[in-house]
């Protein structure tokens, strides 16, 4: 559904991405830890073309992606993003929010795009907040209408980094309940998050980035029972 | 003391009919001023964030130039510029003057609007599929546009006081008219004071108004 390979990014002078390769394949889980600063971010931003690679080829439902020819803004409607801090936009209504890039984007008729938030907003649980404005929400709220938006735009790909990282502990669950039924939907996703237990329940795969590079991928059974590479051990040891 | 009360209040009753008509002058000067100053400052504003180089030199200069002058230079250089090629009455001129001022100021307040908002904004709505122009007019302009109305508010308050300076060229705004009745009356200190009560006056009113429409904000974000 989607492939990197040999994806090399840098800013200036420091190489973030080392040659990263990664196949996932459709209706796969994909859970990417790393140490902070190892990459994970930059690799989604890249998915998305939100960050240009240096090097290497990115293949998103069978279409290798070349950025100087293709319209990336159309390809970037196609991987659907979640960030940490939600960047909902706050001048709109929470349905305002899911509808906005169907309407501009998709051209589709106000009516059914309203349908189309309504349902979605009831997806996540969040059908009577539909005209509140984003500042009235909590954090887990607002991460499900932009999980909702994002879903609006019918992605083949969700990415997700660390939906949950600004959330009070109390909230993180009901948005990992959110993306658990995503994921048992079938939708495609790569998830940067810390929540190792939603790794163990949710992911097929999971994949450790160290220093721009993967060093293992593993289902969670083997990737947290049978670790090959050594700061994969140190890293299971620290969130364990 | 109570001696100059009556003085200033003979001043006043005796110039309040003039002085209301150069009110009337005073807030066309500055609304004009201000309106003319905010799409300039638009214009300058979309150059210096524009990607083209060229661009964004011209809206640097101009804005070097205007705020690295003083205004009432500009007044004199814009009058005799303009008088020149065109004619044109006073008031004209120097609503013009205004609006070239404060367009420099307001192009800054747009820019920073601008580029004050969450870089995350801009993420979020790419990352939708919406195109820079899309994110630009539904995303990031109308959050820019409502975070510069304070500040703007603030430009037009110090319009009105600026607009004053207009008197060099003859226009018979508030201060001009002071200037006069000063001259004409021997009575320079009672004039002033009453010149300062009318901007006074006027300046809280506009203070207080712009208070409510922040509140109003406060309240609609909370
Ligand atoms: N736009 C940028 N310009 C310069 N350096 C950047 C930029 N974005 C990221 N970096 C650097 O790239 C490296 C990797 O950053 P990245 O955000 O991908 O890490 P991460 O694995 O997501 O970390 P974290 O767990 O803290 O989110 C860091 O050293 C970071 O400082
Ligand atoms: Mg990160």
């Amino acid at each position: 559904m989607i492939i990197g390979e040999n994806i090399h990014k840098s800013f200036g002078d420091l190489e973030v991405l080392k040659g990263v390769d990664l196949h996932v394949r459709p209706q796969e889980v994909v859970v990417l830890v790393g140490v902070s600063g190892s990459g994970k971010s930059t690799l989604l931003r890249c998915f998305n073309f939100l960050e240009m690679i240096n090097e290497g080829k990115i293949t998103i439902d069978g279409h290798t992606v070349n950025p100087k020819k293709d319209n990336l803004t159309k390809i970037r409607a196609e991987v659907g993003m979640v960030f940490q801090h939600f960047n909902l936009f706050p001048h709109k209504t929470v349905l305002e929010n899911v509808i906005e890039a169907p309407i501009t984007v998709k051209k589709m008729k106000k009516e059914e795009a309203k349908k189309l938030g309504a349902e979605l907003l009831k997806k996540v649980g969040l059908e009577d907040k539909a005209d509140v404005y984003p500042s009235k929400l909590s954090g887990g709220q607002k991460q499900r209408v932009a999980i909702a938006r994002s879903l609006a735009m019918q992605p083949k790909v969700m990415l997700f980094d660390e939906p949950t990282s600004a959330l009070d502990p109390e909230l993180v669950g009901e948005v990992l309940q959110v993306m658990k039924q995503l994921a048992e939907e079938g939708m495609t996703m790569v998830v940067v998050t810390h929540e190792m237990k939603f790794a163990k329940e949710v992911a097929d795969r999971i994949i450790m980035i160290d220093e721009g590079r993967i060093i293992e991928s593993a289902d969670p059974k083997n990737f947290f029972e049978n670790p090959q590479n050594e700061r994969t051990k140190q890293f299971i040891q620290l969130v364990e | 003391m109570p001696e100059i009360f009556t003085t200033v209040y003979d001043v006043f009753m005796r110039t309040y009919p003039g002085f209301l008509e150069a009110t009337v002058v005073t807030l066309q000067l500055t609304a004009i001023g201000v309106i003319l100053g905010t799409v300039i400052g638009l214009v300058f504003a979309l150059m210096k964030i524009s990607g083209s180089k060229i661009l964004r030199a011209i809206a640097n200069i101009y804005i070097t130039i205007i705020r690295g002058t003083p205004l009432i230079v500009q007044i004199m250089f814009l009058y005799f510029g303009i008088v020149e090629l065109y004619t044109m009455s006073n008031f004209w001129a120097g609503a013009i003057a205004l609006g070239v001022h404060n367009g420099a100021y307001i192009a800054e307040i747009f820019r920073g609007s601008i580029q004050g908002i969450d870089p995350g904004q801009r993420e979020a709505s790419m990352s939708l599929g919406m195109d820079r122009r899309q994110t630009m007019s539904r995303i990031v302009f109308p959050q820019a546009l409502r975070r510069s109305i304070p500040p703007l508010g603030n430009q037009f308050i110090i319009t009105l006081k600026d607009s004053s300076l207009v008197y060099i060229i003859g226009v018979a705004e508030i201060f001009s008219l002071g200037n006069r009745e000063a001259a004409q009356s021997y009575q320079p200190f009672e004039s002033f004071l009453v010149v300062a009560l009318y901007y006074l006056v006027l300046v809280m009113i506009f203070t207080f108004l712009l208070r409510l429409y922040e509140n109003k904000l406060d309240v609609d974000r909370a």
